[in-house]
């Protein structure tokens, strides 16, 4: 409403304050900062081989994050919290169907996806025939998987991956970038693609904007829903996978961290948690960033426990700023 | 000396004038009817009276002394109770809590004094102890209870504040024939100890078996005041009129389409659901049938129903001939089902989101398509929102940047790319501008001609007239009369709207 009611007296926004507002270059800005100061704290921390094993560590995030993001999108208080979960699940059943052999990395991929998917099937399920809320449903299913790799694992560490997949995440493929980071350029080219392009893009859009408008014209949206939910699981089972490949072996608990860290990601990248609004993306930006966050707080000797509290203190600093920016689109 | 007196009262919701001049004048010991069609302000007037709006002119005196009622805390100070007609009852109390809800007797420590609650409700209850029904006791939790035992709790409610003055909004909506026989003996007691009864009802039989006096209101105004011994239905019903009844139907509408020789587009034999009960009826090809009647009788339900939202519990549907009974508004799409919806804010705009995403669903839908090509699909959409003169930026801006004219006319472009062989439009004009409407209605007769099935709801009589080739008056959720030709005038249309149910 304030833009129609604007008064001549009343400031037009320059294009170059619109310019540095948008999401997406006020994440890159603060990426170079913190670069910066990174830089300042520990030299050599922005070197390009450090930059590169930050840049794999974004990617394990920012996949996990695509998920994250089509959940958000899609409204409805939409939020997958389980994603921990099926990344621990995925890194544990991908080192033992490896088993540190080359040959076995395409059934464990399959038998990975396979998993995230129905995990993600379970979720839409429960939100949608069930009404259960995701927050509440996707919280229960990350307590099940959690008690399962209790049962089967013991929090041993267990499994070994396969060495074309470490080389795969951690060695230069092409143009001196590891697969793992092509793999994510050509995600976040898909989804953009989907996003913006495709009949099932616009869809996602439009249940998380209005989804009694989108229903009665004809979207269908539980089946929408529940896809939704799993591809987040299948995306997760991928940041599982390369996570194996990354650290060797894996236990029970690594994908732990991922939960909060995928969400913020989201938020940070420009989508609201209200949904139907954002990209990918910015997320992609925001994955960049949080981990060079994470990388400042390791170089000046903060532990795991301080960073998930600077971690949940960000979210709620970034809900306090995207709810503000909410009222004044209204 | 008149008990409550009204003069003058005018309130405005920004460009509207909800209330002109609203003049009403009650007596002690008196039922007093107020009587007008949808939006002519009667409403307004009971929510001046409540405290619930506040007049932007005119003044209200009270047993002659005039009155500044500044909230519903004041207007209960000054002796006034209202029942509204909204259910306003809290689901998870008792019976007895909800009835002294509005002064909950306290003990000397602040505590709610449960043995006075119970007492006070009692006497309430026991007024309408032979009609209550089973399950009805103090301490029956409301939400469990019938929607007329909640009407009845309402009732009770309204009751037990004991003002000198209560006004009764559509209080009888949910009740059956013993129910209301005991309610209005209650009334008769009322009134004989003095107290003062403003009754909106539209149930003409009602209106003259309980009222004393009876003010109409058109159009903002107070057209006058009648005693009920002295006048008749019909003559209530005039003055609801007014002089409007000539331009009526003929002059402007188109000529009555003989269905006779045209195939059917749509025909209902019988159908039943929730708010509505054997409505059976047929649209021919190139048809507008008009659904007229008070606001909620059914005629949304109905429609909604054919496009799937909604359940059907009996009857049949035949689109076409062949059978329809579509599970969900998706497939009733895909069927040739389109629907147009009053409440654009919450069943057609995709709020955020950009003009072109806004029109494309339904071409989506029906092509079965799964890339959305920006160039190609502009060249669908632009065609769909001239044919309705829709100003727009750009197809890519948000379509919460247009004025709410626009916005309606972007969801029914919709409609407009793969084209429905039945449209149903229910109230689409609500709330839009009359620029906006006038395109609206030379688009619908050009869809009419060109040989689509339309049937129209609209609170807005001049809009059915003027429309619609035949007219079904819905009231209590059942076809009461069919309109044709010459019938169609507005006072048949009253008549018929306010006829007993």
């Amino acid at each position: 409403m304030t833009a129609t009611t604007q008064t001549p007296s009343a400031p037009t926004p320059s294009p170059v304050l619109t310019f540095l507002k948008r999401p997406l270059v006020v994440a890159l800005i603060l990426i170079a900062a913190l670069l910066l100061l990174g830089e300042a704290l520990s030299p050599g921390f922005a070197s390009g081989q450090q930059i590169l094993r930050l840049l794999i560590v974004a990617a394990l995030l920012g996949i996990v994050a695509a998920g994250q993001n089509l959940v958000i999108l899609g409204g409805r208080e939409g939020i997958d919290l389980s994603v921990g979960g099926v990344i621990s699940l995925s890194a544990i059943i991908a080192g033992n169907v490896m088993n540190g052999a080359d040959s076995a990395i395409l059934p464990a991929v399959i038998v990975c996806m396979a998993a995230g998917a129905l995990i993600g099937l379970f979720n839409g399920l429960g939100v949608t025939l069930l009404r259960i809320p995701p927050l509440v449903m996707t919280l229960g299913m990350l307590g099940v998987l959690q008690g399962l790799l209790v049962v089967v694992r013991n929090g041993i560490p267990s499994g070994l991956a396969a060495p074309g997949l470490s080389r795969f995440v951690t060695q230069p493929l092409l143009l001196g970038l590891p697969g793992i980071i092509w793999l994510w350029v050509a995600i976040g080219l898909l989804m953009a693609f989907m996003l913006t392009r495709t009949v099932y893009g616009h869809r996602i859009y439009a249940i998380g904007s209005n989804e009694q408008a989108a229903h009665m014209a004809g979207v269908p949206v539980r089946r929408m829903r529940v896809s939704l939910f799993m591809l987040s699981g299948v995306f997760a089972s991928i940041t599982g996978i390369c996570l194996i490949g990354y650290s060797g072996s894996s236990f029970a608990n690594v994908g732990e961290q991922y939960m909060l860290a995928s969400i913020i990601a989201v938020v940070f990248g420009g989508t609201p948690l209200s949904g139907g609004k954002g990209g990918y993306t910015g997320t992609m930006a925001g994955a960049v960033l949080l981990v060079i966050l994470q990388g400042i707080l390791t170089t000046v000797h903060i532990d795991e426990s301080g960073r998930q509290m600077v971690f949940g203190a960000t979210l709620l600093l970034l809900m306090l700023f995207y709810g503000r920016g909410r009222a004044m689109r209204g | 000396m008149s008990k409550i007196e009204l003069r003058g009262v005018s309130k405005a919701y920004g460009a509207t004038l909800a209330l002109r001049r609203g003049d009403l004048s009650i007596d002690a010991g008196e039922v007093h009817v107020l009587i007008g069609s949808n939006g002519s302000g009667k409403s307004t007037l009971c929510k001046v009276l409540a405290g619930s709006v506040r007049p932007d002119g005119g003044e209200i005196l009270i047993d002659g002394k005039p009155v500044t009622i500044t909230g519903p805390r004041s207007a209960r100070d000054h002796g006034i109770g209202i029942f509204y007609q909204e259910l306003s009852l809290a689901g998870h109390r008792t019976v007895a809590e909800n009835i002294c809800l509005p002064d909950l007797p306290a003990t000397a420590a602040g505590f709610v004094d449960r043995a006075a609650l119970e007492t006070r409700a009692a006497r309430y209850i026991a007024l309408f102890d032979t009609v209550s029904g089973d399950g009805f006791s103090a301490d029956t939790t409301v939400e469990n209870l019938r929607a007329d035992q909640r009407q009845l709790v309402e009732i009770m409610k309204a009751l037990a504040t004991e003002a000198p003055v209560l006004i009764f909004d559509e209080p009888t909506s949910a009740l059956d024939r013993a129910q209301v026989d005991r309610f209005f003996e209650i009334l008769r007691d009322l009134k004989k100890q003095g107290r003062s009864i403003i009754f909106i009802s539209h149930r003409m039989d009602e209106i003259f078996a309980i009222g004393d006096r009876v003010t109409v209101i058109r159009d903002g105004e107070t057209v006058g005041t009648e005693k009920i011994s002295d006048t008749n239905p019909a003559a209530v019903i005039r003055m609801m009129v007014g002089g409007q009844d000539e331009l009526a139907a003929a002059s402007s509408a188109p000529p009555a389409v003989a269905a006779s020789g045209r195939p059917i587009a749509l025909a209902l034999n019988g159908l039943s659901g929730k708010n509505f009960a054997n409505v059976s009826f047929e649209v021919a090809k190139g048809e507008i049938l008009g659904f007229g009647g008070l606001h909620g009788q059914g005629q949304s339900a109905v429609l909604r129903a054919i496009f799937g939202v909604n359940p059907v519990a009996s009857g049949e549907i035949m689109l076409n001939g062949t059978p329809f009974q579509a599970r969900n508004p998706r497939d009733a799409i895909r069927r040739g089902c389109a629907y147009v919806s009053g409440d654009r804010g919450r069943d057609g705009v995709i709020s955020g989101r950009p003009i072109l995403e806004n029109v494309t669903p339904i071409h989506y839908l029906r092509q079965k398509l799964k890339l959305a090509s920006p160039s190609a699909l502009a060249e669908r959409v632009k065609p769909a929102l001239e044919a309705l003169h829709t100003k727009f930026g750009g197809l890519s801006h948000p379509i919460n940047s247009l004025s709410g004219g626009n916005q309606q006319k972007i969801v029914i472009a919709r409609w407009l790319i793969d084209r429905p062989d039945v449209l149903l439009l229910d109230d689409p004009t609500k709330g839009i501008d009359l620029s906006a409407k006038a395109d609206l209605f030379s688009l619908i007769r050009k869809l009419a001609a060109e040989g689509m099935g339309i049937v129209l709801y609209s609170s807005e009589d001049a809009e059915l007239l003027n429309n619609a080739d035949r007219i079904l008056v819905f009231n209590g959720g059942q076809v009461r009369r069919e309109l044709t030709g010459a019938d169609r005038t507005r006072y048949n249309l009253y008549q018929a709207a306010y006829e007993a149910a």
